[in-house]
């Protein structure tokens, strides 16, 4: 369900009929004209239990909206957390009883711009393991101002998490579409989110040499985003789809900034994209999905705000893609979801992944 | 392509190898290297069994699971069986050894040395041998590792339990002598009182037991002074100042009172950087020794140093009785004495010897009998900050 009103009471309520007792997913454009801290009030001043976050955009049907509320019902809900500090990893998991034989599905929205994230993930794994299905986002604000993002009964927050533990079948798609220009090329040195050394070099000069001869395109001191938002590095996998990770800027020192986390002696490609391989990704993700599912109710889709800002006015396509499989095959289906800063979801339900320049669909039975 | 495979597969294989051996923790260690493994590959899970008496029992499992303790000797007979590795299908034989329920899916083993097994586990089948081989050379050196990593922690255990054993025997000795200072104040009292009070009643042979008792009780006191001082060496922190040795060697020597017999020669000396109470500690005791034991109707010192880069050399040299070759290193032990000296606790050299060690130097002496001695030793010019 799609919310535009401005109005808290309103959007109580027409929360409140939509999830009716089960628990919402609230998942909030960051130019929505409301303040959330407000919303939580209200909120809790009803039963409802929630979890959310803010994002660039929400996507709800075939529409990409940069405010609106788009809320999901989270049906059988067994338990809902907040983690709190993921950057400095002074946390724990808490415990959760999972019975056998009954299917788990993990919901989380993480503040896409602080940084562990993936520690936090591999905190998920080590924890929960094959017990569940994963799935969600990182939220946060496409001004890469980290600021509160996500948000639960307890409060809006940044550098921080939110999990919901729901007894629910799900049915994860996870594409992409960048393909191999050049590598292997190791990841030699690096910090965090920093590349410092690649194959013992600069990495912004082995970084500029493939680019560059492959675009026909020359770096400037102001159109590094331009060109490098369709050529990511691909953190390889054995016999699998690569992970992406996406450069953002290069910094005074001619390093590579990007988005997540890479370690050093990382291998990774090169890669490039072009309209029609990330649209025929978007489409194979939903048809993964839709391939392992049976009955379900609702789809989430967790799509990379990277993909838009690389497709431009192409990205209805990804959209349409996805939404027309999805109606193909389950025509009452519901579809809301996000463009996030990262995707989470685990690559076949092993180790659990926190990707870039994504896209993730999940059905939820 | 071919070639290219080839080098991916070695690259591959340097990941592998560079995420091993990154910390001597256990955990860290099997962290570091098998969430690796297990992203690279697609794979579920990577547990650890050693045995211990017969028993497996897991010491890294992820996800974590439930613990395992298995006496099941046909488990124990099959994977003994395993010499390098194996790719294995779920059976229960598996399962019960497994800390997450597994029913389906393959699972690699591999020996890590005899010092356990490692199991890699693939929910989905997609485990080859084509991965069986690629990561043998891998595991083998992760086994090496893991075992410096017990090494390492048997090594910290005992470290630990020294200190702790080293910490409760200095506070032993600091509370003993504590305790036996309070009655040998009471005698040094009451045999004061006596000599006042019945000294006109006392014979030369009562006045000398008497005189005998408070020597006795003086001797003890400078002994227990002598434990309570080498207890206390190193055990506090203290400001480290420059201290002038010309000017500290001139303070000592007004301070012992030099005998007439004995010349002193001093050369100059250097400003070393430490505790003045401790260096004094050491110069004053091997001056005095140097008197103490110097059967010379002319006795001589000399007190000099040499400028050895990183360190200063110092000596205190005499031409005293000597010390024979085969009491070099007892007399830096506490409580060793070569001749029954009232006067000497047996415990100077140790002190000395100590205050030496903090300072990371070394101590050692040269000696002919009836010629004389010479201690020689060093001071770290950059010293630490314990004292």
């Amino acid at each position: 369900m799609l919310v535009t009103s401005t109005n808290y009471d309103e959007i109580v309520k027409k929360i409140l009929n939509h999830v009716k007792q089960n628990a919402a997913l609230i998942t909030i454009g960051e130019h929505t004209e409301i303040d959330i801290g407000h919303l939580i009030d209200e909120l809790n001043k009803t039963e409802i239990k929630f979890m959310g976050g803010l994002f660039p955009k929400v996507i709800h049907g075939n529409s990409i909206l940069d405010k609106g509320i788009v809320v999901n019902t989270l049906n059988n809900m067994e338990s809902m957390f907040l983690i709190k500090n993921i950057s400095s990893k002074e946390y724990s998991i808490p415990k959760v009883s999972f019975e056998d034989n009954v299917d788990y599905s993990i919901l989380t929205y993480v503040d896409g711009l602080t940084s562990n994230i993936s520690n936090y993930l591999s905190e998920l794994y080590e924890n929960y393991g094959m017990q569940t299905n994963y799935f969600g986002g990182g939220a946060g604000s496409l001004s890469l101002e980290q600021k509160p993002c996500v948000f639960c009964n307890e409060g809006i927050f940044m550098d921080a998490a939110v999990f919901g533990v729901l007894r629910m079948t799900s049915k994860i798609g996870v594409r992409h579409g960048w393909k191999k220009v050049e590598g292997p090329f190791i990841i030699t040195k690096a910090q965090g989110n920093v590349i410092k050394e690649i194959n013992w070099r600069n990495p912004f000069e082995v970084y500029k040499e493939v680019v560059e001869a492959h675009s026909g395109k020359t770096f400037n001191d102001e159109n590094f985003f331009d060109i490098a938002k369709g050529y990511p590095f691909g953190i390889i996998k054995d016999g699998a789809e690569c992970i992406v990770r996406d450069p953002l800027m290069v910094n005074e020192n001619k390093e590579l900034v990007c988005v997540g986390e890479l370690e050093e002696n990382t291998l990774v490609d090169i890669l490039n994209g072009n309209e029609e391989s990330l649209v025929a990704a978007a489409e194979e993700a939903a048809l993964d999905s839709v391939n392992q599912a049976t009955q379900p109710k609702k789809a989430i889709i967790i799509d990379c705000i990277s993909r838009i800002l690389f497709l431009e006015n192409n990205f209805d396509k990804e959209l349409n893609a996805i939404t027309s499989t999805l109606k193909n095959q389950f025509s009452n289906i519901s579809v809301g979801g996000a463009l996030t800063i990262g995707e989470i979801s685990s690559y076949g339900e092993g180790f659990l992944e926190f990707y870039n320049k994504t896209v993730v669909v999940g059905l939820f039975e | 392509m071919k070639v290219e495979n080839h080098i991916l597969e070695i690259l591959q294989l340097y990941e592998y190898a560079m995420a091993i051996g990154k910390s001597l923790n256990y955990k860290e260690s099997c962290d570091s290297f098998l969430k690796l493994i297990l992203k690279r590959k697609s794979l579920n899970a990577a547990w650890i069994l050693e045995p211990h008496n017969n028993v497996l029992k897991s010491t890294y499992a992820l996800p974590f699971g439930k613990d395992i303790k298995s006496n099941n000797q046909e488990v124990l007979e099959k994977l003994n069986k395993i010499q390098n590795n194996s790719i294995v299908e779920t059976t229960d034989l598996m399962s019960s050894i497994a800390p997450i329920s597994i029913s389906t899916g393959k699972t690699i083993v591999f020996n890590l040395n005899n010092h356990g097994f490692l199991f890699l586990y693939s929910r989905k089948d997609n485990i080859t041998s084509k991965d069986l081989n690629q990561l043998s050379p891998v595991i083998q050196k992760f086994a090496v590792h893991l075992k410096a990593c017990r090494a390492f922690k048997e090594q910290e255990q005992l470290l630990h339990n020294l200190e702790v054993q080293n910490q409760e025997l200095s506070d032993y000795a600091h509370m003993v002598s504590h305790d036996l200072k309070s009655p040998l104040r009471s005698i040094d009292a009451l045999t004061s009182w006596l000599k006042e009070d019945y000294g006109e009643l006392l014979n030369d042979t009562g006045k000398n037991q008497i005189n005998t008792i408070r020597s006795s009780v003086e001797k003890m006191d400078t002994l227990i002074n002598g434990i309570l001082e080498y207890s206390t060496i190193g055990k506090t922190s203290v400001e480290i100042f420059d201290v002038d040795l010309n000017l500290l060697i001139d303070e000592i020597l007004i301070m012992i009172q030099i005998p007439k017999n004995i010349d002193i020669e001093k050369s100059i000396l250097p400003v070393v950087k430490g505790d003045k109470y401790r260096l004094q500690q050491l110069f004053q005791n091997l001056i005095s020794n140097s008197i103490a034991y110097n059967d010379k109707e002319k006795g001589k010192i000399e007190i000099g140093v040499e400028d050895k880069d990183q360190f200063w050399e110092f000596y205190v040299k005499d031409n005293g009785k000597g010390i024979e070759e085969k009491y070099f290193e007892k007399i830096f032990k506490t409580f060793q004495k070569l001749e029954n000296n009232q006067k000497s606790t047996g415990i100077g050299l140790s002190v000395v010897k100590k205050i030496v060690d903090l300072y990371g130097g070394d101590i050692w002496l040269t000696s002919e009998l009836g010629k004389g001695t010479s201690f020689n030793f060093t001071l770290k010019k950059e010293p630490n900050g314990t004292a």
